[in-house]
């Protein structure tokens, strides 16, 4: 294992010496030395190019710069990161990237995350020797559904390229012309629709790639980034969710290399948020009086719900868990079923699309925590599953149900079916069926609301932090993420006043109504719960929120497995 | 008979000095703004002139805030009395000599009680209780604060006030304001006899009156008003009128001590027919006046306001030995010349 | 660091100065010689004043005069450097070579302080400082304006355009 030094002082030149493996590059070694050396097409997740010469480094005893991307680490060796040398190269190659860039920063929509416009005012000369007119070349060229290209703001990095190449596995970009015409195209005959195309947004360290729904939404200082999980599927990519005004605008993916690494799909990017900014949500509780569902206060549909379900013994109840809710929500759910109703009668719906899914990220599983609604208990050990439990409907011998979060009336007949329940109670985000067909109805708070935690396919539990406020929980620093905006803010602000719902976690509504009906099951936050079902079930033995983290952490039992393999 | 001419007298008075003092606060913002290269007020009437009428209307219509916490009945009693107390000190001052009408000569003061200098000081003193009484009634901190200072500053100023005076006690033999002014009458002016003594009682009037650069008692900045803070609408004019009236009042008396009152050097007023006099002397005491209050304001628009502290030292490090040694001095030269 | 013999810092004071007196003397013949001073006020609402372009009134947001097109291309950067965030710009894409323009533009001017650093900012020069300082509402709703008060055509901003580019 060669031993580098980088020294990252021009002054003292006293560096910090790394132990690397062997073939190393020295960009990575300088990363693991804590030093970041400017670079626009290597990208850890992709391969080397070497074509940007950004990362232009002095090493000793090397008669000219080398670029820190593609040259291998040998023993003893010495980089000089911000000698003369290299920050006149740095300033030279900026200068040259910039003869054909437009001033165009105004106009971006990258300008604010920009590594051109970064660099350019860090390690750039300032000023241009060029004077001459710049190169034109076509703008606001679609490049399929949901991408648009820039050629005139493109540095030619071909990240874009790399990416279609090696990781999405369908090679579709490519350079075309020569020179300084030289602009990426579709091959011919080829769209961009790879299921992953919308990475390259990402990925594109200049303004060249935009995502065609976000263009010109919102500036990102304006908004605020929340770590989040993306709902779309079992994998639970990581991803940033960024909101302004209490409006989640785009969802980006969150390098987390156990689960997703540096990606997202184009379908978890684009509408695994939809149902929280929808229109449809519900904004109130909601009783059933003379056949008409009526808006009701918190309390009173409590109570009402917690009425209704007296009357009926335990084998006249059934619940139903769901694989959209948290980890806390679907532990509270069983505990609620179990201690507090006695039944038996608990499951939940499967949601998944057999055949789409692939080698990289999409799971066939198209619910991100069925691992960890199986993990809590919520599963019919003794009782009814969820095809048995209509049945009993049928049959009458189940007269009382309670759905949390999901929509569970996608045929006709299921309709009826629950058309014919004494009592039928729904937590949910949205109006559904299932909610239209309820006797009292519970407005959830979605994932983008709450804390709360899941559990992907692979048996990792990842904790989501609210990005979105409700009417109970206003946006207060330590709890959220805030922009500038949030922060100064006043209630007086038009752009403060996005809608807040009138909703709450499900994990409490049902403590609410479990302690209405005698339970024990009172808890402050998502994170009691979370300590509570810590130390009872097994495999979550020693996990807490603050272990979690930012990328999770294995299941006891998944990481017995992994050791097994 | 008597009664009906003091109560005719209490009248007129109060009138006069009522306009007076609504006049006096144009005349201080005039000043004020003349001083600042501004104009001042000169929207309402003529040049500004009916604006103490829009002031006064306004204030008689503006609500008259008692705070929630407040002891309703001292927040409302302290304005009067410190109304009542300034106005009643003006009883003592001679305005001038006397008229004659209908063969009856009839003086122009209202009372000539033969202790006046000693009521007057009375009075202001007595001054002490609205402003404490209201910062207190308040309850407010600011208020509060601002009462007690002016209890504090009243009781060192009063020391000095009191012994700066004997030194023309001593020399005229008496404490009735008419005598005093008719013995300034015969002679040179006091002010030339008791140059310290005059210097200690204008500054210990000045703290008397609460007047920059001793207006601790209101110190906007620190104390956003102080006693008055919880004040509004006409009792808050009532403080204000109080506070006009207290310096009519220190300025009357330092007319009627130091700069002989309604007699003019060198005129022979027995020379005149008496109403004709009495006119001359009353336009002569309140010419005098108005030099006085200029001279109040002057000084209110050109020095900052002292520290706590240095007010305190000022007090009775400075005012209150030189109080003492003006009385010694006089009492030797007294002596001497005897 | 000078103390004037209280422990507080200020400058030491002569014995003729700590006198006191004698500087009351002296500090009431300066109010005395302003009091005589001729006076230079203006009356506002008779006498009219015509800011001269160095003027900072109320910022604006220029119009192209034959296009009437505003020159903004919504980049929000005003919003960001405006101290009192008092501007709010909404982007949106435009069919015109600039691409993006402001489909909403706000400047709330309750919040404004005219400093000018949204115009110091523009890379457009598409906001700027107006001469007009004659702002009242009585509804804070009305402090807001929308781009129909803020668009004024560049003919009407010649003063304030002239003077920016001598700066430039
Ligand atoms: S790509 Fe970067 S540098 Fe180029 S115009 Fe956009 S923000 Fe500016
Ligand atoms: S479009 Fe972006 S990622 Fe692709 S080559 Fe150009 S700059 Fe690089
Ligand atoms: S800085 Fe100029 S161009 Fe940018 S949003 Fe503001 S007014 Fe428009
Ligand atoms: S003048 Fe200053 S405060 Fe007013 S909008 Fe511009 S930047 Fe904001």
């Amino acid at each position: 294992m060669p031993k580098v030094t980088i020294v990252e002082d021009p002054v003292d030149g006293k560096g910090k010496t790394v132990e690397v493996e062997n073939g190393t590059t020295v960009i990575r070694a300088a990363a693991q030395a804590g030093v970041e050396i400017p670079h626009f097409c290597w990208h850890p997740g992709l391969s080397v190019a070497g074509n940007c010469r950004m990362c232009l480094v002095e090493i000793e005893k090397m008669p000219k710069l080398a670029i820190a991307c593609a040259t291998q680490v040998s023993e003893g060796m010495v980089v000089h990161v911000n000698s003369d040398k290299a920050v006149e190269a740095r300033k030279a190659i900026l200068e040259f990237i910039l003869i054909n860039h437009p001033l165009d920063c105004p106009i971006c929509d990258e300008a604010g995350e920009c590594n051109l416009q970064d660099y350019t005012y860090s390690h750039g000369p300032g000023h241009s020797a060029f004077e001459e007119a710049k190169n034109k070349k076509p703008k606001r060229v679609p490049l399929g559904p949901n991408v648009v290209y820039d050629a005139e703001r493109c540095i030619l990095c071909s990240r874009c390229i790399r990416f279609m190449d090696e990781i999405a596995k369908e090679p579709t970009l490519t350079f075309v012309e020569r020179g300084d015409r030289v602009f990426i195209d579709t091959f011919p005959g080829k769209d961009l629709t790879n299921p992953y195309s919308m990475n390259v947004i990402d990925l594109c360290p200049v303004g060249a790639l935009t995502n065609r729904e976000y263009r010109f939404k919102a500036r990102v200082w304006e908004t605020s980034s929340t770590e989040g999980i993306c709902p779309g599927c079992a994998r639970g990519c990581d991803v940033n969710i960024w909101v302004r005004n209490n409006e989640i605008l785009r969802l980006t993916p969150r390098h987390n290399p156990e689960v997703n690494n540096y990606w997202i799909c184009d379908n978890g990017r684009l509408n695994s948020f939809r149902h929280v900014n929808s229109g449809e949500r519900l904004n109130s509780p909601m009783i059933r009086k003379d056949g008409v569902l009526q808006e009701a206060g918190w309390d009173e549909a409590l109570a009402h719900a917690a009425d209704a379900l007296k009357p009926f013994s335990k084998d006249e109840i059934a619940v139903l868990g769901s694989a959209f809710a948290s980890v806390e929500d679907n532990y509270v759910l069983r505990k609620f079923a179990r201690q507090v109703l006695g039944t038996q009668n608990i499951d939940f719906f499967r949601h998944e699309i057999e055949g789409d899914q692939d080698a990289l990220l999409i799971r066939a599983d198209k619910s991100p925590n069925a691992y960890g609604a199986l993990e809590v208990g919520v599963a019919p050990s003794k009782g009814a599953d969820v095809n048995r439990i209509f049945e009993l409907i049928a049959s009458g011998k189940i007269k009382a149900l309670y759905v949390m979060d999901d929509d569970i009336a996608a045929t006709k007949e299921r309709e009826e079916l629950l058309a014919k329940l004494d009592v039928l109670i729904v937590n949910h985000w949205v109006s559904t069926k299932t909610t239209q067909l309820a006797d009292v109805v519970f407005p959830s708070a979605t994932f983008a609301e709450k804390f709360g935690t899941y559990v992907n396919f692979l048996g990792r539990v990842q904790l989501s932090r609210p990005a979105v406020s409700t009417l109970e929980q206003e946006r207060v620093p330590g709890r959220f993420n805030m922009s500038r905006l949030d922060k100064f803010g006043s209630a007086f602000d038009k752009w403060n006043k996005g809608p807040r719902r009138n909703v709450r976690s499900s994990w409490e509504i049902i403590s609410a109504i479990g302690s209405l009906l005698g339970g024990k099951m009172r808890y402050q936050s998502a994170e009691k719960v979370f300590d509570e079902l810590a130390q009872s079930i097994p495999s979550f033995k020693g996990l807490s929120y603050a272990r979690l983290g930012d990328r999770g952490a294995p299941l006891k039992k998944a990481k017995e497995e992994a050791l097994v393999k | 008979m008597i009664a009906i001419e003091a109560l005719i007298k209490i009248v007129i008075l109060l009138l006069v000095v009522l306009g007076i003092v609504a006049y006096l606060v144009l005349l201080e913002r005039k000043v004020s703004a003349y001083m600042q290269d501004r104009i001042g007020p000169n929207r309402v009437g003529p040049k500004g002139l009916f604006q103490p009428i829009a002031d006064i209307l306004k204030l008689i219509l503006k609500e008259m805030i008692v705070p929630e916490k407040a002891n309703s009945f001292i927040h409302a009693l302290a304005p009067i009395i410190s109304i009542t107390v300034a106005v009643g000190a003006l009883a003592v001052i001679p305005f001038g000599n006397y008229i004659v009408i209908g063969g009856q000569k009839i003086s122009l003061m209202i009372a000539n009680v033969n202790i006046g200098v000693l009521y007057i000081l009375a009075m202001s003193s007595l001054g002490v209780y609205g402003i404490t009484l209201s910062g207190w009634a308040s309850n407010s901190k600011y208020s509060l604060l601002g009462g007690l200072r002016s209890s504090a500053q009243m009781i060192s100023y009063e020391l000095s006030l009191g012994l700066s005076l004997i030194g023309v006690f001593m020399i005229d033999r008496t404490l009735q304001l008419d005598r005093i002014t008719m013995a300034q009458s015969m002679g040179l002016w006091n002010i030339v006899y008791q140059p310290l003594g005059f210097l200690v009682f204008v500054t210990a009037a000045f703290a008397e009156t609460n007047r920059l650069p001793f207006d601790l008692p209101e110190a906007e900045p620190e104390l956003v008003g102080g006693y008055h803070t919880e004040y509004s609408g006409m009792r808050w004019g009532l403080f204000f009128l109080s506070e006009y009236t207290n310096m009519i009042v220190s300025s009357a008396v330092m007319v009627s001590l130091y700069f002989g009152g309604w007699s003019l050097p060198y005129v022979n007023y027995a020379a005149m027919a008496p109403n004709l006099a009495a006119l001359v002397q009353v336009v002569t005491f309140f010419a005098k006046l108005g030099v006085i209050i200029f001279i109040f304001m002057w000084v209110r628009w050109t020095l900052p306001r002292f520290r706590y502290d240095q007010l305190m030292n000022v007090g009775w490090k400075v005012m209150l030995p030189l109080a003492i040694l003006n009385l010694l001095g006089t009492g030797a030269v007294l002596l001497a010349v005897k | 660091m000078m103390t004037n013999g209280n422990g507080k810092t200020g400058p030491k004071l002569t014995l003729w100065e700590k006198l006191y007196f004698p500087e009351i003397i002296h500090g009431m013949s300066i109010t005395i010689r302003a009091f005589f001073r001729p006076k230079f006020t203006r009356q506002y609402p008779e006498e009219r004043w015509t800011p001269p372009p160095v003027f900072r009134g109320r910022p604006v947001l220029v119009m192209e005069d034959e296009t009437k097109v505003e020159r903004c291309v919504a980049c929000g950067l005003c919003a960001r450097v405006c101290p009192s965030l008092a501007i709010e710009v909404q982007a949106a894409e435009t069919e015109l070579d600039k691409e993006r323009y402001p489909e909403r533009f706000e400047i709330n001017m309750l919040r404004c302080i005219f400093c000018g650093f949204c115009e110091e900012v523009c890379p457009e020069e598409a906001i700027i400082m107006s001469k007009d300082f004659e702002i009242t509402f009585t509804d804070p709703r009305d402090a807001i304006f929308g781009k129909e008060k803020l668009l004024i055509p560049a003919s009407h901003l010649k003063d304030r355009l002239e003077f920016l580019k001598q700066y430039r």
